[in-house]
């Protein structure tokens, strides 16, 4: 039990931060996805038994979070209201260059599911195309259109609202 | 190599060493900027994605599997004084043989999170507000609509199986928790419980069960009052 302790909090420690911040890009809401997080966490102890490779640790529990991620949509129990994709409609940016962080994860989370995904788990994870493709279930080919889309929409997204020379046009 | 496959190639990831994308950047131009902006403008996607973690994340996970941990050894343990008790009965002794069963009952699955609550509270500088208590309760459709107190911790926790809110508050009376719980989850919730060190109650309030645990003496009435008063519930 002790062993299997020490490999539980060493996940813990390695994985955590990574984890949330895959499920803060796919829930696009920080309570949600710590609630999803912690679920991933205590299905990961239960079944830490079935985890053999340490090597395939990361995108086992990427699995176990997608998963409950999906369950969540099952329940249709939640009833909050996604703040964000409000707030991006109205958001200009003066200059592509004074872009900070914020602005670049408000613009990320317009993107729709299929390519905030892939995208997420490139930037995030440093996944190749061919593990995208396995972890999402999808063909190379697939996620290699999604991951040219997804860019090519940020680049969309950030010409319709970017004001050449700051405050002269607005 | 044309200009549309260049630049798809190049989207589809900036960070790639294809010897035919670097040759055909070095013989363009054109495309040596293309594949330089997009670099750059990827490093700052790589750098955006790396939100900041909640204070304490790691310890509240490793704290909630201790928990459950703690709750699965106290079954076992009753199942070995249960065994032990048989034994006693088969060999004679048949008078006032206390057999313990295992316990399914929410209430002693809180009143253990209760027992374990010092491992909950962080170290410090962690503060939580009415604003994300209320982010939280969102999802049970709740909302509280007044202060409750001085709370100190808000977290989801599992009794057993149903998954609940725990809230801890510094009182007058000392620490309460306050467990919010789905409404069809809680019904079996006697109004009253305790153990040796503790004593909580339960209510209903629309749509959900919520249970105030305190010290065993504590006066558990101000606490409850102010819950009936301040939670709302979305229609």
């Amino acid at each position: 039990m002790k062993e299997k302790q020490q490999r539980y909090e060493a996940l813990v420690h390695a994985f955590h931060a990574d984890i949330y911040r895959y499920a803060y890009f796919l829930t696009r809401e920080a309570s949600i996805a710590e609630d999803i997080v912690q679920e991933t966490f205590l299905r990961a102890w239960r079944s830490l038994d079935k985890l053999k490779d340490e090597k395939a640790a990361k995108s086992w529990l990427i699995t176990i979070l997608r998963r409950e991620n999906a369950r969540r949509f099952e329940k249709k129990q939640l009833d909050t209201v996604n703040i964000d994709e409000h707030e991006i409609a109205d958001h200009t940016f003066e200059s592509q260059d004074n872009l900070d962080s914020a602005d670049l994860q408000r613009l990320i989370s317009k993107l729709s599911e299929p390519y905030r995904e892939p995208l997420i788990l490139q930037l995030l994870f440093g996944f190749s195309g061919e593990e995208i493709a396995q972890e999402l279930g999808l063909n190379k080919n697939t996620v290699m259109t999604r991951l040219f889309r997804a860019r090519s929409q940020l680049k969309e997204i950030l010409s319709k609202q970017y004001h050449p020379g700051g405050k002269q046009n607005g | 190599m044309d200009e549309l496959t260049f630049r798809r190639r190049v989207y589809e990831n900036p960070d790639t060493t294809d010897p035919e994308i670097l040759r055909a950047a070095a013989e363009d131009p054109a495309k040596r900027l293309f594949l330089k902006e997009t670099r750059q403008m990827n490093q700052r996607l790589k750098t955006a994605v790396n939100v900041d973690v909640p204070e304490n994340l790691a310890h509240r996970l490793i704290w909630q599997q201790s928990a459950q941990q703690y709750n699965q050894q106290r079954r076992k343990q009753r199942w070995y004084v249960g065994v032990a008790a048989s034994l006693a009965l088969l060999i004679g002794i048949t008078s006032s043989v206390w057999v313990m069963t295992p316990s399914d009952r929410l209430e002693d699955y809180a009143l253990a999170h209760v027992t374990h609550l010092e491992k909950e509270l962080p170290g410090s500088g962690y503060q939580t507000d009415l604003s994300l208590v209320n982010a939280k309760l969102a999802s049970f459709g709740a909302t509280l609509t007044d202060s409750i107190g001085d709370i100190e911790v808000a977290n989801f926790c599992h009794l057993q199986l149903t998954r609940s809110l725990h809230v801890i508050l510094n009182t007058p009376a000392g620490k309460m928790s306050v467990f919010v719980l789905p409404d069809d989850a809680g019904k079996e919730l006697p109004d009253s419980f305790g153990n040796d060190i503790y004593e909580g109650k339960s209510f209903g309030v629309q749509k959900a069960r919520i249970m105030v645990v305190g010290s065993k003496g504590a006066d558990l009435t101000p606490l409850t009052e102010k819950l009936k008063h301040s939670i709302q519930f979305s229609a």
